[in-house]
């Protein structure tokens, strides 16, 4: 067994050079000014101060939370439903269903995205309206698979059990299918919702530039401006806000589970 | 006592299967019933349509004078406690006891002394919060059977409760369950393919068979009074024997009459008999009804099992001759071939395929630098339905051959008079490593004399029970040697609590209370 450990080795090299190294110089990068060059670095907050006292930045942030929420509870609304529908088929028109759910995943998003955006041209629809189609469009799949992979490994007895203890039909939904499928709502809220924060191109792409949000500032930062250093810090705040967000979801799962 | 619960003529077929043929059973107020039946009998089905979970056919279950098929499940007055318990497991110890209370919509103040009661009942008290999840399996029962009881239903479904459990956690619920039946005094229907379990628990015994009640009746009824050979074999161990009634008390088995207790069948009706091992004493030779000898002693704990022979079985002894091998190394192919003699019944040589001729002389092929098997390609032979010797050549496609003698005998039968059964079997030819390469010998030897037995009565097949030979087939050299083949001959099996010596004789001695006359079971 033990010679298999060596096996880790070349992930361990990949996730050094391509994650971690990476990681280090974004906070360098973060907390150092322009113009700096190894021998005189000059460590400084300059440009967290920076986002934090310019209104729109804050803005922005706020904003691409909000896009990311409700295109979570978009997904939800559509694939609770979606996903409790093919639980309940047969075998294998269930394996049909997610084969149909996972077909345009093959397709490259960016690919996917450019084809919606064709389609949204001429509806005259509002920047926004088009942001959101093709936010859930992207995201819903995930959102699906995470609800249906728990409801189909949950016990069939159970749900008998709930009508033997004098449950209607609704009851044997709300008390017993709706909470044990709560760590598949989770898991696609982690799916989805982490990603749509810092999407950049699907709103780029169909919202026309005129609907910025948090990835399109870093990208900006980074591409047009060339400021690395606050694209940095932008990109810094960001996964923090990411990592808090992701402790909460963990810890509510955590309670739900031990059903507090 | 009060009737509950009332089948009648219950149907239920799936997908063309009839499941239930028309089953009416009463079960009453604070009645123990148990569904007995091994699985497919239609147990579980009858009970989930108790429940409301699976809709009759045919047929009507009146609960309390109404009959309450209409009546969704969740509406019953039933609750079930599941094979696999299905706790959920979201919920606590607690939470899942109060669960089928809570729906109901029952004031909070009011469910904790119940559930509180009911967790104590079942011994789980201070186990309130524990995750279900992380309980062992007794303890998962006794939450379901909470879960269940806190409910206060008039009728508690146990759909195989204990089946998950180790034997003593087993014993230990049973009682458990028997005292909890007995302190909230209501209805339980158990089902169960667990003969022990029905005895020791049940007020009542439904003995079920392919979706037919079998027989009805209290646990004593169902042991002292199988109402036919099925279910004297699922309840306890039993001697089943063919008889004959002569007339009113008067039995005939083992060619001998018997007095019993018996009575109401036709003159000289044939039966079946059973006589419990315990009913049956051991005493010296020729004190007894029957003399025989012990074959077997096993100890059992409580009692030794002695399986005593009255009768001895047919038997038929042939030679086996072990000759050396005969392989044929093609050593231009790279093939090598195997086959030996056989000797054939005259009878059977007007229906002799090439695949039985390949079996009997053990016919093979092989590559003899892989080992691996080569088909035998053709077989040559003219073989008459005369006594004689006939040679057999066994080709493979590149031409490499062997030749065998198949000598064709009269059949030499065995007609014994006594146990009215004829066996034969013919004489062997083998190579050495053929005995040792044998997986099974015994089964071997059979296949290869072609060994067979048969009632002289009705030709039906008596299975040859024994081969005897004294040789070991790992150390076996070229030679002639005897193998005996053997039917079972007639053996009673004894629960004593006196050791007995195998192979001594002795004589077996029961009572005509002992002795249970029933119809023969009409197959269905």
């Amino acid at each position: 067994m033990k010679s298999f450990r060596r096996l880790i080795y070349p992930y361990m090299v990949w996730a050094g050079i391509f994650i971690v190294i990476p990681m280090l110089m974004i906070v360098i990068y973060a907390f150092t000014k322009e113009g700096n060059d190894t021998m005189t670095l000059q460590f400084t907050i300059e440009n967290f101060v920076r986002f934090f006292e310019d209104q729109i930045f804050i803005q922005v942030l706020i904003r691409s939370l909000i896009l990311a929420i409700i295109t979570t509870i978009i997904c939800i609304l559509i694939g609770y439903p979606a996903a409790y529908f093919i639980a309940r088929l047969k075998p294998n028109s269930q394996s049909i269903m997610v084969l149909l759910i996972t077909l345009p995943m093959w397709i490259n998003m960016l690919v996917r995205t450019y084809a919606w955006r064709g389609i949204l041209l001429e509806t005259g629809l509002p920047e926004e309206i088009k942001v959101y189609i093709g936010m859930v469009y992207n995201f819903l799949p995930f959102m699906i698979l995470q609800i249906y992979t728990s409801l189909s490994k949950m016990d069939p007895s159970l749900l008998v059990a709930a009508q033997d203890l004098g449950c209607n039909s609704r009851q044997v939904f709300t008390k017993v299918i709706l909470p044990l499928s709560v760590p598949g709502i989770i898991s696609g809220i982690t799916l989805v919702f982490l990603p749509a924060v810092s999407s950049f191109f699907i709103p780029k792409l169909l919202g026309g530039g005129s609907y910025v949000l948090i990835g399109n500032l870093i990208e900006n930062y980074f591409v047009t401006t060339g400021d690395w250093n606050f694209g940095s810090a932008i990109s810094l705040i960001m996964t923090v806000v990411i990592l808090l967000s992701m402790y909460f979801t963990k810890k509510f799962d955590y309670d739900k589970e031990n059903g507090k | 006592m009060k009737k509950l619960i009332e089948f009648r003529n219950i149907v239920k077929e799936f997908d063309g299967n009839i499941v239930l043929k028309g089953i009416n059973l009463d079960i009453y107020e604070n009645e123990f019933v148990t569904l007995l039946g091994p699985s497919g009998c239609g147990k579980t089905t009858l009970l989930r349509i108790l429940g409301g979970f699976l809709e009759q056919d045919q047929g009507e279950v009146i609960f309390d004078g109404q009959d309450i098929s209409p009546v969704p499940a969740y509406k019953r007055p039933i609750n079930t406690v599941f094979q696999k318990y299905a706790l959920f497991p979201h919920l606590n110890v607690y939470e899942n006891v109060a669960f089928g209370l809570k729906i109901k919509k029952m004031a909070k103040d009011l469910i904790k002394p119940k559930v509180e009661r009911m967790i104590e009942l079942v011994g789980l008290a201070g186990f309130e919060n524990r995750d279900v999840t992380l309980l062992s399996g007794g303890q998962q029962q006794r939450v379901a059977i909470a879960r269940a009881l806190v409910n206060e239903p008039d009728v508690l479904l146990l759909d195989e409760p204990l089946a998950a459990l180790d034997h003593k956690l087993r014993k230990e619920m049973q009682h458990e369950l028997k005292r909890i039946q007995e302190e909230v005094g209501i209805t339980f229907i158990f089902v169960t393919h667990d003969q022990e379990e029905a005895l020791t628990m049940s007020d009542k015994i439904v003995v079920m068979r392919n979706g037919i009640i079998e027989q009805v009746g209290t646990p004593i009824e169902i042991y002292n009074e199988p109402i036919n050979e099925y279910v004297a074999n699922f309840i306890g161990d039993s001697n089943i024997l063919d008889g004959v009634m002569k007339e009113d008390y008067l039995v005939n088995f083992d060619d001998k009459d018997y007095k019993c207790v018996d009575f109401g069948f036709r003159p000289n009706e044939k039966v079946d008999v059973v006589i419990r091992p315990e009913d049956i004493t051991i005493k010296a030779k020729g004190q007894g009804k029957l003399n025989g000898q012990v074959i077997s002693v096993l100890f059992k704990g409580v009692h030794y099992e002695v399986v005593v022979e009255t009768k001895k079985g047919a038997s038929k002894t042939v030679i086996l001759h072990v000759l050396q091998d005969r392989d044929i190394f093609n050593a231009e192919k790279k093939e090598k071939m195997h086959a030996t003699d056989f000797t054939m019944d005259i009878e059977d040589v007007a229906d002799i395929t090439d695949e039985d001729i390949i079996k009997r002389a053990n016919a093979q092929a092989w590559d003899s630098e892989t080992n691996e098997d080569i088909s035998i390609g053709s077989l040559d032979y003219q073989i008459d339905a005369q006594p004689g010797r006939y040679p057999v050549v066994f080709k493979t496609h590149n031409g490499t051959f062997i030749t065998v003698n198949v000598t064709v005998v009269e059949p030499k039968v065995v007609k014994d008079q006594e146990a009215k059964i004829g066996i034969q079997a013919f004489d062997i030819y083998k190579s050495v490593d053929e005995i040792k390469e044998s997986m099974a010998i015994s089964f071997d030897l059979k296949t290869w004399a072609d060994a067979y037995a048969w009632y002289l009565d009705n030709d039906d097949e008596v299975e040859i029970d024994d081969v005897r030979f004294d040789f070991d087939p790992n150390e076996i050299v070229e030679g002639d040697y005897e193998v005996t083949f053997l039917t079972m001959g007639r053996e009673y099996k004894i629960h004593t609590t006196e050791k007995q010596e195998e192979g001594s004789i002795v004589s077996i001695d029961f009572d005509p209370e002992d002795i249970h006359v029933m119809s023969k079971m009409v197959q269905g």
